[in-house]
């Protein structure tokens, strides 16, 4: 693909991104605020708010992830910048048509939208076959761009190079697989098939309403599909973000490329199979799921998870450790993000093993991990390639301003809005709760310190939002 | 070449609308155990046999409720559904620690205090502490709110209608019911369940559920996979099956 045009794609999908994520933001501050009862919503507008910023914040940082992997693939390989296009127009109208269905015909059945609860209608009737559509279009546009980043990939390496299988047993092997290659495959992988699940879920789905009663869902079924689209897409969109930080993390701190071992290989085909398996840990509460599925669930979610944050803690440490590092925003913002990745990790993982998540199952434990690697990792792995792409593309040398200044504030920010989650949750604070019953007095108050602490990791976002997004718009609009 | 297109529709037509005739069938042969749960039960005026005047939600508040529709110049179902229910409360007692009274109502507009005083008379449960009979004041509405159709019978003289056991809790919802004449061990279950105590439960098998991951026998109790685990496996395959095509074009290609 043409530098011009995929640097014009990337910053346009930047600004995007950003633009999405503030309001999005704005929505979640909104409900902290509204659990706190600082300000006072309906229970539907609350539920619609959390359907519009779970699904908006789960696409965006998704399409981040593509975007930044597309744009260091071409690097490697021919890119297709058509896929790219068609992968944004479909995203635009898919933003569309799900915050029509959310915010104006008011469809509030949260982001996994857990059947039968799409059926069960308490909304502008059109509003559920428009929110099921969004996610048919949002699909479509991600099979059509996955596909083409992996074409392109096989055009050029094998399926066993690819996979980087020939460092098993040999330590210089004739073809070496970037490790970012490695990474973007396995996570493309994952996406592939978590789309193709939700593809099926979306024609059962349709099946039923369209039927007229005449086919019913089995509820196990779509649950298992949910979470097998659901937990997938969300743990591949990290993977993408960790694919940039092995190419870019060593190049900006001034340090050598890292390589593909044999450990850096096992791992990360260690987790290609296993994401896709650790869904299971979603279905504990579900008795009708044989136990078997529920044990596999749990090592799934042991065995994808550790041996890859495993190496790829040992390879920043190794980058890192006793060397001397150039320390800039980008940097330093994939090293944050590393440790919230993990922190947010650790969490995930206490809540996956069986015996703990008959207590902590459904409590806000579940929104504190999540929101730890996703607001204080993943947001922070695309926040750094947005920063580095956007002095990149306009060869804007200067050292960036007041740079330990916005970290403070988004690390303060962070960390105070995601300790509200861990102590309500470790409290047993159940989760998604418009407001809270009396008797639940400290988790009110914990809800309005979140809420606060949430509008400081606003003003950090805004803070890197006028830099990137101003050089990201010289971008689009420099002539060709 | 008309004929061939007719016969083709004609079966297109048949095939989509099995599943639809089939359900109907269903509907009108079964009563549904699952309409109306976690609504809540018509707040009916009721007498009790010792005079005392009260409503259903606040006998409920006291202790939830198993309720019992019945009434006194029955013939049929309503005599082996108390004997059967006085028989397994005694045998639950022994065993569950959970609070709750069994309320037997009368639908029939005839039935008097009196008749339903006979009734506890006849049955032996005059003294029994866990029991409560009484009569209603709004039967229609009452009898709606649990989706209970008795039909009248000008022939026979007696109300049509199915022997059924309404579980209530604290706060006047519906939360499980039985119809028929149920073993000690499921109305124990109800028992728990109106004490809000979780009870799982297998979903019945429909002719519209055509893909299921599992599918319950009540007869023997055993669970054995279904089409839909197919589903769950079918996402990897098409993956793996793309990934060869995917290789074998790009080889083909450069
Ligand atoms: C400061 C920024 C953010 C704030 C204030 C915020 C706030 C919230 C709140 C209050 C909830 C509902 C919690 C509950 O269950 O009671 C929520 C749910 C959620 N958030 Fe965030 N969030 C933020 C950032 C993010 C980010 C970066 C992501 C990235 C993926 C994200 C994804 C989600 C998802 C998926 C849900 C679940 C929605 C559902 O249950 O349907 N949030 N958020």
């Amino acid at each position: 693909m043409e530098t011009k045009k995929l640097n014009k794609i990337t910053a346009l999908w930047i600004v995007a991104i950003l633009v999405l994520f503030i309001l999005s933001i704005i929505l979640g501050i909104i409900m902290r605020l509204n659990q706190g009862e600082l300000i006072k919503i309906q229970p539907p507008t609350f539920y619609a708010d959390m359907t519009t910023h779970g699904v908006t914040m789960i696409g965006i940082w998704f399409v981040a992830g593509m975007a930044a992997v597309n744009y260091f693939m071409e690097r490697y390989v021919k890119t297709s910048y058509t896929a790219n296009m068609f992968a944004m127009v479909m995203t635009v109208i898919g933003v569309v048509m799900l915050w029509l269905s959310t915010l104006v015909g008011n469809f509030h059945a949260g982001w996994t939208f857990l059947y039968p609860l799409p059926f069960k209608i308490m909304w502008s009737t059109w509003a559920t076959p428009l929110f099921l559509w969004s996610i048919g279009v949002f699909g479509i546009g991600w099979f059509v761009w996955t596909i083409s980043l992996m074409a392109a990939m096989l055009k050029k390496y094998s399926m066993s190079q690819v996979l980087a299988w020939q460092h098993f047993g040999k330590k210089d092997p004739e073809v070496s697989t970037p490790p970012f290659v490695l990474i973007s495959m396995i996570s493309l992988i994952g996406v592939l098939t978590c789309l193709i699940a939700a593809v099926i879920l979306l024609i059962l789905l349709f099946a039923e309403y369209y039927s007229g009663g005449t086919f019913k869902n089995d509820a196990l079924l779509i649950k298992n599909l949910t979470y097998f689209f659901g937990h997938t897409i969300a743990n591949e969109m990290l993977y993408l973000g960790l694919a940039v930080i092995y190419e870019l993390f060593p190049e900006v701190s001034g340090r050598p490329k890292l390589k593909t071992t044999w450990y850096v290989a096992l791992a990360w085909n260690l987790t290609l199979f296993f994401v896709l398996a650790a869904f299971f840990h979603h279905l504990y509460m579900d008795f009708v799921q044989p136990e078997g599925l529920q044990i596999i669930g749990q090592l799934a979610s042991y065995l994808a998870s550790l041996p890859s944050s495993g190496v790829t803690v040992f390879s920043i440490i190794v980058v890192v450790f006793r060397n001397k590092i150039n320390w800039s925003l980008t940097n330093s913002l994939f090293f944050i993000g590393i440790v919230g990745w993990v922190v947010g990790g650790v969490g995930a993982v206490i809540d996956a093993t069986i015996s703990n998540n008959f207590i902590l199952h459904n409590t806000l434990w579940v929104p504190a991990h999540f929101h730890t690697y996703n607001a204080m990792g993943n947001v922070l792995f695309s926040l750094g390639f947005f920063h580095w792409f956007s002095k990149y593309a306009t060869n804007h040398s200067l050292p960036d301003k007041y740079s330990f200044v916005k970290l403070a504030i988004l690390i303060i920010g962070g960390v105070g809005f995601l300790l509200a989650f861990y102590i309500a949750g470790a409290d047993s604070v159940p989760r998604r709760y418009s407001t809270y019953p009396k008797g639940l007095e400290s988790a009110k108050t914990l809800a309005a310190v979140g809420g606060v602490f949430a509008i400081v990791y606003l003003t950090g976002i805004l803070s890197f939002f006028v830099n990137i997004s101003k050089r990201c718009l010289n971008v689009l609009f420099q002539r060709s | 070449m008309f004929k061939r297109t007719f016969s083709t529709l004609l079966i297109i037509l048949l095939i989509s609308n099995y599943n639809s005739i089939a359900n109907n069938l269903y509907d009108k042969q079964d009563w549904r155990e699952e309409e109306g749960i976690y609504t809540r039960i018509y707040d009916a005026k009721i007498k009790l046999i010792s005079g005392e005047q009260t409503s259903i939600h606040q006998l409920a508040a006291k202790k939830p409720l198993i309720v019992a529709l019945v009434f006194t110049r029955c013939a049929g179902v309503c005599n082996p559904l108390l004997l059967q229910l006085k028989e397994n409360i005694q045998i639950i007692l022994r065993k569950n620690q959970y609070k709750f009274s069994v309320l037997v109502l009368s639908f029939d507009p005839l039935d008097s205090l009196k008749d339903m005083q006979n009734l506890a008379y006849r049955f032996n449960l005059l003294n029994e502490p866990n029991w409560e009979l009484a009569v209603v004041d709004s039967i229609s509405s009452m009898t709606k709110s649990v989706n209970f159709f008795p039909v009248w019978d000008m022939r026979k003289k007696q109300y049509d209608h199915d022997a059924l056991l309404v579980g209530v809790n604290t706060q006047g919802y519906i939360t499980k019911k039985l119809i028929g004449l149920r073993s000690a061990d499921e109305i124990s279950l109800l028992i728990s369940d109106i004490n809000n105590v979780y009870r799982p439960s297998y979903r019945l098998p429909t002719p519209a559920n055509m893909f299921t991951c599992f599918n319950y026998d009540p007869k023997t109790g055993k669970n054995t996979p279904g089409w839909g685990l197919a589903f769950i496996a079918l996402p990897a395959l098409l993956t793996v099956g793309i990934l060869a095509f995917l290789r074998l074009r790009g080889k083909y290609h450069s």
